[in-house]
């Protein structure tokens, strides 16, 4: 059952968002999710998503795995476009006890709805095409000005990377624990969302203490292959910036000036 | 002087106080490892086998006694990381030695901390991965392997630090019967192909009867050493000492019981059906 979650997962490819540097699709990442909330009219809002499906295509990776990815996220969608729908500004179009939905409220959930998707898919098409030590790599070399100033770059980019190593290995361990008390008799399904919670703990505490342990173990195993933090420290995958690098982020750049256009120039906005 | 020289080590986890019995986990424990000997120590739980295999590369030092790696003394400080690029050490959870979420960047770990260059680590890699034939499985991720396979990776892992020796806590203990033919026939092939000095900690007593040297532990201290030949055909010795003996030197133990004329304990099953043969003429 919890392993059913695709969010966070790297599948191994060839294709050429997977042979993107680490470094630009972090950075375009960061862009992306700036312009995606800067969409105020259906044309801007029809570049960017034109933009993800491309993205999605060239990662080629089954629509399955996105699918999976959303499926976690669709009560936040539907509450939070519901939340919209009501509280539009304007004329009512249709009213009912304190609930009104009116043409400004309709705009706006349908905004919120495509955000919030196209936020979740960049992020499921970052993490499927990037591995995690490719991610964490990127982030070391994107974060080392702040070293600078005293910031443990490499430790945190260390610890990011054994957190995502360690996500499949606990979830695995979670189901097993949750087996094992179901098999003693524990009741996880059943009762109102406070009793289910507290049905939570026997799992919780069981895999609290054998993350710990497991901590221990990684750290010794890590101390026999001769860690000793990053001083001195190379790496076997060189990233190169290369001619893909540059015009993805052309492609980019189109979308960013495309948005801004439509923003300047189409009379309507929400 | 032998590779690995081991001289009269001591070692506790408790903390030492006046007026209190200190519980030694090794006990006054002298070995010398040659270059190129497949050595394999065996032993009930606690009886000290562990922390002995954690001494080998530095991971503790003794609390009196010393380990020499190769000339080296293992409490320097300075030579810590000398001493464990020489010696690797495998653990017993295949799940958690593997640190990175791809297999080959897993292996690259070891000799990215030594700062060697990324051509050259490529090239250690492909040739630690070829080695425990895990090549194809370069680009999978961990979690999806096999006991056995995570257990190879571990060992490639180490494989491509390059070390004259490696030492193994049991590492067959969390894999099943098929993943434990996969790791130990990995362990052969790499001892006599490339001379790799190897220490293989295990309670399997099957295991032990394939090395050089069985060096048999209890309570701290060696009890016996010697060729598989040698130490198990002490059968009283070990039986007293609760630990088995293969199932074919039990049997010819048993037989020999009864009255039947045995001169030579058998260690494996061909051997055992020759013995046999031999007795019923």
């Amino acid at each position: 059952m919890v392993r059913d979650v695709a969010f966070g997962q790297y599948f191994p490819g060839k294709s050429l968002v997977h042979r993107l540097d680490p470094r630009a699709k972090i950075l375009m990442f960061i862009a992306y999710i700036v312009i995606i909330f800067c969409t105020f009219n259906y044309a801007a809002l029809a570049i960017t998503s034109a933009f993800t499906a491309l993205f999605l295509i060239l990662s080629e990776i089954s629509p399955k795995f996105y699918f999976k990815s959303l499926k976690v996220i669709i009560f936040i969608v539907l509450f939070t476009s519901l939340l919209n729908l009501f509280y539009g500004s304007g004329d009512p179009i249709w009213q009912w006890w304190v609930f009104k939905i009116t043409y400004n409220g309709i705009h706006r959930a349908v905004f919120v709805t495509v955000r919030i998707i196209s936020l979740i898919l960049a992020s499921s098409c970052l993490t499927f095409t990037t591995s995690p030590t490719e991610l964490t790599d990127a982030i070391e070399r994107l974060m080392r000005p702040l070293k600078l100033i005293r910031f443990p770059v490499h430790e945190v980019a260390m610890m990011m990377s054994l957190a995502l190593r360690f996500v499949p290995t606990l979830l695995e361990e979670t189901d097993k624990i949750m087996q094992a008390q179901k098999a003693r008799g524990a009741d996880m399904e059943s009762g109102n969302l406070f009793k289910r919670v507290k049905a939570l703990i026997p799992v919780l505490i069981p895999l609290f203490v054998s993350a710990f342990r497991r901590a221990y173990d990684v750290a010794t195993a890590m101390e026999c292959r001769c860690y000793r933090g990053g001083a001195g420290r190379t790496r076997m995958k060189q990233i190169h910036m290369t001619r893909r690098d540059v015009i993805s982020f052309i492609v980019l750049a189109l979308v960013i000036g495309g948005v801004i256009l439509c923003n300047i120039f189409v009379n309507w906005s929400i | 002087m032998s590779f690995i020289s081991i001289r009269n080590v001591f070692f506790s986890y408790d903390e030492v106080e006046e007026g209190k019995v200190v519980q030694n986990a090794v006990d006054g424990v002298s070995l010398d490892i040659e270059s190129g000997e497949f050595v394999a120590v065996i032993g009930h739980n606690g009886c000290g086998k562990s922390t002995l295999a954690k001494h080998l590369n530095a991971m503790l030092l003794p609390d009196s006694g010393s380990v020499m790696i190769d000339g080296d003394d293992t409490s320097v400080e300075e030579k810590t990381f000398d001493i464990r690029e020489k010696v690797g050490l495998v653990l017993q959870n295949p799940d958690n030695q593997l640190v990175a979420g791809i297999v080959e960047e897993d292996v690259a770990f070891g000799p990215e901390n030594l700062g060697v260059e990324p051509a050259e680590i490529r090239r250690r890699v492909d040739k630690a991965l070829k080695a425990v034939d895990m090549y194809e499985y370069r680009g999978h991720a961990p979690h999806k392997l096999s006991g056995g396979q995570k257990q190879r990776v571990a060992i490639a892992g180490i494989l491509a630090i390059q070390p004259q020796c490696i030492v193994l806590d049991e590492p067959t203990a969390m894999l099943d019967p098929s993943g434990r033919e996969e790791v130990i026939s990995t362990l052969l092939k790499l001892n006599r192909e490339r001379k790799l000095t190897v220490v293989l900690i295990t309670h399997f007593m099957d295991e032990a009867v394939l090395a050089d040297r069985v060096v048999v532990m209890d309570g701290g201290k060696i009890l016996t050493q010697g060729t598989p030949q040698e130490v198990f055909s002490q059968v009283e010795l070990l039986k007293a000492h609760r630990l088995d003996v293969p199932q074919s030197a039990d049997l010819a133990y048993r037989l020999r019981g009864c009255g039947l004329k045995i001169d030579k304990i058998p260690l494996t099953q061909e051997e055992c059906v020759a013995m046999l043969e031999e007795a019923m003429r």
